[in-house]
């Protein structure tokens, strides 16, 4: 089996055949995060309870009595979700060396179905960033900027030189999570989406990138962010597989209030062949200052593919979007401030040297602790929590939300099944470029495609489309009416196929496994 | 200036502590007194990622307490973070009702003796502002011989009931009945132990004063209140050294204040937390608060998911009131006996067994209760529980009283032979010492003869007159 297998169909056949073991895939990949090092996806690898995961899943295989189809499966988790005995850090000074004593509900999912953790991913600090550049253990590099494809369309200079200087974000802030996947160092990574954090990597990476219905998978044990808005996210290389990992986390988890009742049932995907009843939405709105002409275009031309195949594509509006960038920086550091609060240095994490007063040991830890970005959301979040500032700012902003809200509402009303739009405004920028711009700046700017599914906490989905001129990934975001994953990832998975997204050409992947080049599509969309 | 009347005005904030198996957002065990940090779980200790679930047994409570003072039960009502940095709250919020609170706009009635005759009571009313559940903070100790702080989490999260009276009480004496009441209520619900020695009830008094007419004055908060005879004290203090201030041409500031027992004064706290800004926000990760009664109960919900608040009206037992008004009208006592019956734990329990157990008629048990039985076992700081008489004891020597085979002096003798606890039965003490009545006349006509007999002087001398 090649690390490029989809999950269902050919993984997990290849493990109860006996034609890979758990072993296999596990060192492969543990290989692979050793030679793709300098990517910086992961903070920490769990090699040695990784393998012995991987041996206790062979010794189920052996006995025909394999736990599903994860069984034996290499995963990787974004560093701000707990594992128990396994650092958490959420790339912050503040967690360095932070064992958790317990594992998030989706954590112990994956390990009660036999998944192998291989590790933790990189990302920005707490979760607060768009590239992934903002955390304690440095930046993640994407993958793409050393495939094939993009140094073939990047301007010839000396080889070092080009490697150092024109190497390109993952976007963020699970750009650990989509770069592992992106890279084949695992099949499946658990990253989270507060206003984007998955479907922008998965975008920037050429990967599936699933913001599932708020509710649906527990929180409880995902350090949060914005808790009415953080969902846990799910990255991998096709669909299909993506399907597989909801299947198995998605359900009412009693330790978060916030998960609905209802039963949960895994599915398949059908392949879809007569998509004449469906009937997709193109919000007007979306397309915003700034969108590349390159992914304008993409859009537009996905937009006639649905229509050519018989689908009803219609333009939509809503109204309010441009107003959600203000609403989503009230709202969200609002709850950071309060959620940052249990940082005092106390019970846990980092603990300052300043003893003269409780609350200078507080101040000096805090300070010591959390970087300018989680540090400047912390007092915004203050400011608008004042007494005199909560009406002015929190409450409008909650009216504001609604009203978002209430846009989507009413165009799912109309008839509407699935809205079309772009991920990101642009393919991955440079580093060097990323940079030059603030944390806030870049946020504001890369969150405004994706950030009002949060708002409404909508099921949104990034399909990789195509490669853009400089040669990276460029991809598509669905949005479907809450809780209706199914229907969502069935017109994804349609659209998937239809555009074959090219397989990146990475040498170190190359080296390690032969299989993957194997059955690549020559043609694709772009 | 010290002609003019002052009105003083004293309202009270009371935190009882919630008597359940667990925490009101965690699974973690609720025990006094237990070995420091034995009873925190991740969600106490605020680790990253832990989220709060409510606890059922808690909004049971917090229902059944609202009913017993007369609230509307709200039938949504929300959670908020209330912000302050401060050792013992690990998360720097504690989980409170600020906007929508559980229960609001109820009354209280308790009962007072006027000048301490007991003969003469009246009965006052206080409104319930409202109740909100909200977690308990843990405890921290300043160790200054070593520069730390010690920090105990076992009482972190658990939960509390926060019982707001408006200001309709005029004095310590009105405060401690109204507390008192508060406090026999709860514990007859078996809400909240409401034991003030273990920190089970904590109150708070406002306390300000005003010239009648005029606007109310500004308002102390005085806290550090151990016991519900200093609530009393403190708040005669407070409102005395606010007269003082005020006719002395001074002002009284907003502040709060600490009632030292020992010097029986208040003293201003170093305000810890200034003009503090809670920055009030709803709880993200508890959904509104629904209760159900009767009518809006769906059809098809599991009776496990829900609270059903005519369901535990239904259930409720006797409060206090209820019960004083049965036990007089069922035996003919008196209310000020009733009173002092539910005041002492386990009296009236007492009182009613030996009643059953006796021909005497309870309008005579009574004075035995309140008069014999209760004065001994105050003496003796024992409680009703610890009583060496047992009520069948009691009842016994009653019976013989009742009979007339002892006089009501020398049953008084018995009693005290019984305190002794010496497993003597009363009848047993009676011929030990020789108490009975006599009831043959001739034998009583002998004695008296021999009386007589040998007084012979003493007897013409009475004789002659």
């Amino acid at each position: 089996a090649a690390l490029n297998d989809r999950l269902r169909s050919q993984v997990s056949a290849a493990l109860k055949e006996g034609r890979v073991t758990p072993t296999e895939l596990c060192q492969r990949c543990l290989a692979l995060i050793k030679s793709t090092k300098f990517l910086n996806a992961y903070i920490t690898v769990a090699q040695e309870t990784a393998l012995k995961q991987a041996e206790e899943s062979e010794e189920r295989y052996k006995r025909g009595q394999p736990l599903g189809i994860l069984d034996g499966i290499p995963i990787a988790v974004k560093d701000n979700f707990n594992t128990a005995g396994i650092e958490t850090t959420c790339a912050s000074n503040m967690l360095k060396g932070y064992i958790s004593p317990y594992n998030a509900t989706v954590v112990q999912k994956l390990l009660d179905q036999g998944a192998v953790l291989l590790g933790k991913t990189n990302l920005d600090e707490f979760a607060m960033g768009s590239g992934s550049t903002d955390g304690v253990f440095g930046p993640v590099r994407n993958p793409w900027s050393y495939s094939k494809q993009y140094k073939e369309k990047c301007v010839p200079k000396s080889h070092s030189e080009e490697e150092e200087s024109n190497w390109v974000i993952t976007g963020g802030s699970s750009g650990g999570s989509a770069a592992a996947v992106s890279s084949f160092t695992c099949f499946a990574a658990l990253g989270s989406d507060t206003g984007g954090s998955t479907r922008n990597p998965a975008a920037h990476c050429g990967v599936v990138g699933l913001k599932p219905t708020y509710g649906l998978i527990s929180r409880h044990g995902l350090i949060p962010l914005v808790n009415s808005m953080d969902v846990p996210g799910i990255l991998t290389r096709c669909v299909d597989d993506a399907a597989v990992l909801l299947g198995s986390l998605a359900g009412h988890d009693p330790k978060d209030s916030t998960t609905i009742q209802d039963d949960f049932k895994p599915f398949e995907l059908p392949n879809l062949t007569d998509i004449s009843k469906l009937s997709i939405g193109i919000p007007k709105e979306y397309n915003v200052p700034g969108l590349s002409s390159e992914i304008l275009a993409l859009w537009s031309k996905a937009a006639n593919l649905f229509k050519n195949a018989g689908a009803k594509v219609v333009e939509v509006s809503l109204p309010h979007t441009r107003y959600s960038i203000v609403c989503y920086h009230v709202l969200c550091t609002a709850e950071v401030a309060s959620n940052m609060a249990r940082f005092d240095g106390l019970e846990y994490g980092h603990r300052s040297d300043m003893k003269d007063s409780t609350e200078s040991m507080y101040a000096a830890t805090r300070r010591e602790g959390f970087n300018d970005v989680v540090r400047g959301r912390i007092l915004s979040g203050n400011y608008f929590l004042l007494k005199q500032n909560y009406e002015k700012y929190f409450v409008k902003a909650q009216k504001v939300r609604r009203l978002i809200a209430n846009d989507f509402v009413k165009v799912f009303r109309s008839g509407v099944d699935i809205l079309l739009t772009p991920t990101t405004l642009s393919d991955a920028a440079p580093y060097t470029e990323f940079i030059q711009e603030d944390n806030r700046t870049r946020s504001a700017q890369d969150d405004i495609l994706t950030q009002a599914a949060n708002m409404a906490g909508l099921p949104a989905i990034n399909i990789p489309t195509a490669l853009s001129e400089r040669g990276l990934p460029v991809g598509l975001q669905f949005i479907g009416r809450s809780f209706q994953e199914k229907q969502l990832l069935t017109v994804a998975k349609w659209f998937e196929k239809q555009v074959q997204f090219p397989v990146i050409q990475l040498e170190e992947v190359k080296r390690h496994d032969t299989g993957i080049f194997q059955d690549q599509k020559s043609a694709s969309f772009s | 200036s010290s002609l003019a009347p002052w009105v003083p005005v004293v309202g009270l904030e009371i935190h009882a502590q919630i008597s359940s198996n667990s925490k009101l957002f965690s699974g973690s065990q609720v025990q006094f007194a237990a070995p420091p940090n034995s009873l925190v779980s991740f969600f106490d200790a605020s680790l990253p990622g832990t989220l709060p679930v409510l606890n059922r047994r808690c909004v049971e409570a917090a229902v059944m307490t609202g009913l017993a003072l007369n609230c509307s039960i709200n039938k949504k009502s929300l959670f908020d973070r209330k912000h302050y940095f401060y050792a013992d709250l690990p998360a720097g919020y504690q989980i409170t009702q600020q906007r929508v609170p559980i229960a609001v706009n109820g009354s209280l009635s308790y009962s007072l003796c006027i000048d301490n005759k007991m003969s003469q009571m009246v009965t006052k009313t206080v409104r319930i502002k409202q109740i909100q559940l909200e977690q308990d903070s843990g405890k921290s100790l300043h160790d200054d011989a070593r520069s730390q702080t010690l920090v105990d989490l076992n009482r972190a999260g658990v939960g509390l009931m926060e019982v707001v009276m408006e200001p309709d009480m005029c004095c310590g004496e009105e405060a401690a009945a109204a507390v008192r009441e508060l406090q026999l209520i709860l514990q007859t619900l078996g809400s909240s132990q409401a034991v003030m020695a273990e920190g089970q009830l904590r109150v708070d008094a406002n306390v300000s004063v005003h010239h009648p007419g005029e606007p109310y004055g500004v308002r102390t908060e005085v806290k550090n209140i151990n016991s519900i005879r200093f609530l009393a004290k403190a708040v005669d203090y407070e409102i005395q050294r606010q007269i003082e201030e005020l006719e002395n041409g001074g002002t009284i500031l907003n502040e709060t204040r600490a009632f030292d027992s020992k010097l029986g004064c208040t003293v201003s706290m170093r305000d810890k937390e200034g003009k503090q800004d809670y920055r009030f926000m709803p709880e993200p990760n508890l959904p509104p608060l629904i209760l159900y009664d009767s009518k809006s109960l769906p059809a098809n919900m599991n009776h496990q998911q829900v609270i059903n608040i005519d369901w535990i009206h239904e259930r409720l037992p006797d409060l206090p009131s209820v019960k004083r008004e049965k036990l007089v009208k069922q035996y003919g006592i008196l209310p000020e006996h009733s009173f002092t019956l539910l005041n002492e734990d386990g009296l009236a329990e007492f009182f009613e067994s030996v009643v059953k157990q006796t021909q005497m008629k309870p309008k005579k048990v009574i004075g035995w209760i309140l008069k014999d039985l209760l004065s001994y076992l105050k003496q003796h700081s024992l409680t009703v529980k610890e009583s060496p008489v047992s009520s069948f004891l009691l009842a016994d020597l009653l019976n013989l009283l009742e009979k007339k085979e002892i006089s009501s002096t020398a049953a008084k003798q018995v009693l005290v032979e019984l305190w002794k606890g010496e497993g003597k039965t009363p009848l047993e003490i009676v011929k030990e010492q020789k108490l009975e009545l006599l009831q043959d006349q001739k034998e009583l006509e002998q004695i008296c003869q021999t009386v007589i007999d040998g007084q012979e002087n003493e007897v013409i001398m009475m004789v002659l007159g």
